[in-house]
C-alpha cells in the first residue's frame, strides 16, 4: 500500500508540475483526480498528501487551491518568468527563480522583477542552469530571514 | 528571498532585517545553490519520491562548500536568538 501511495503521489506531483509548465497555472484537484482515475475526494486528499510531502510549496490557507509549487508560483509574485517570448509564469521567490531553468531544458528562461528598494528592473536570463545575461551586473540574492526556525511564514518569503 | 540590484539596494529596503546582513549571496553562488543534482530531475516521474528527499543534504553540502555554515543559512538552532 505504501508503495502504491508513493506512486500516486509521484503521478500527481508530475501532473501539477507539468500543468504549470504547459499552461502557467496549476490544475485543480478535480482535474487531477479525473486525470489519475480517482474519485473527487480521493483526489483532494491526495493533493494534501502531495503538499505534505513537498512542504516547500503550499495551498492557499484554508482552501484546496495550490498557491505555491516551487520553483513556480500559481499566485503571481514579482518574479515574472518569460520563455519563448511568453510571460506566462511566476517564480515562488527570487531564489527559486534561478531554478526555473531546470523546467525548460534547452530554452532561455528570463526573470524580470522590480527591485524592492527602488522599483527599477532586475533582469536575469539563464539557459540550462547557466547565467547568460544579468542586468544590472551587481544583482545579488538576499535572504531576509534565516532558513529553519527563524524563517517566518511561508507566504511571506 | 529576493533579488536586488545591489547590496546597497537591499539595505535600503524598508523590510530589511539587521540580522540578514549575513543573508547576501552572489548570483553565481545562488544559481549553484539551486542547481544541485536533484534539481536536474524535477521533470522526472519519480521526482517527489526519489529526488526531492535528497535535496536537503545537497543544500547543506553546497552551503558548506561556499562557506555559509552558520545557523542563519543552515537552519540549525541559533544560540544567539534562543
Amino acid at each position: 500500500m505504501a508503495i502504491a501511495d508513493a506512486v500516486l503521489r509521484d503521478r500527481m506531483f508530475h501532473r501539477i508540475m507539468r500543468g504549470l509548465i504547459d499552461t502557467g497555472s496549476a490544475p485543480h484537484h478535480a482535474e487531477l483526480a479525473r486525470a489519475l482515475g480517482l474519485g473527487l475526494e480521493e483526489g483532494r486528499s491526495l493533493l494534501h498528501d502531495v503538499m505534505r510531502a513537498y512542504p516547500i510549496g503550499w495551498l492557499h490557507p484554508e482552501t484546496d487551491y495550490i498557491a505555491s509549487f516551487p520553483p513556480l508560483n500559481n499566485l503571481p509574485t514579482q518574479y515574472r518568468i518569460t520563455v519563448r517570448s511568453e510571460q506566462r509564469w511566476f517564480a515562488q521567490c527570487g531564489f527559486e527563480a534561478t531554478s526555473v531553468t531546470w523546467l525548460f531544458p534547452g530554452e532561455t528562461v528570463r526573470v524580470d522583477a522590480p527591485c524592492l528598494d527602488c522599483g527599477d528592473p532586475v533582469t536575469l536570463e539563464m539557459r540550462d542552469g547557466r547565467i547568460v545575461w544579468v542586468d544590472p551586473p551587481g544583482v545579488v540574492g538576499h535572504l531576509n530571514y534565516g532558513f529553519g526556525p527563524s524563517r517566518g511564514r511561508p507566504p511571506f518569503l | 528571498m529576493n533579488l536586488f540590484r545591489s547590496e546597497e539596494h537591499a539595505r535600503r529596503w524598508p523590510a530589511f532585517q539587521a540580522r540578514s546582513e549575513e543573508g547576501f549571496i552572489g548570483l553565481v553562488e545562488l544559481a549553484g545553490f539551486f542547481a544541485t543534482e536533484s534539481r536536474h530531475h524535477m521533470l522526472d516521474a519519480d521526482y517527489l519520491s526519489t529526488w526531492y528527499p535528497r535535496r536537503a543534504e545537497e543544500r547543506r553540502a553546497y552551503l558548506e562548500l561556499i562557506g555559509k555554515t552558520g545557523p542563519f543559512w543552515m537552519g540549525t538552532p541559533d544560540p544567539g536568538t534562543a
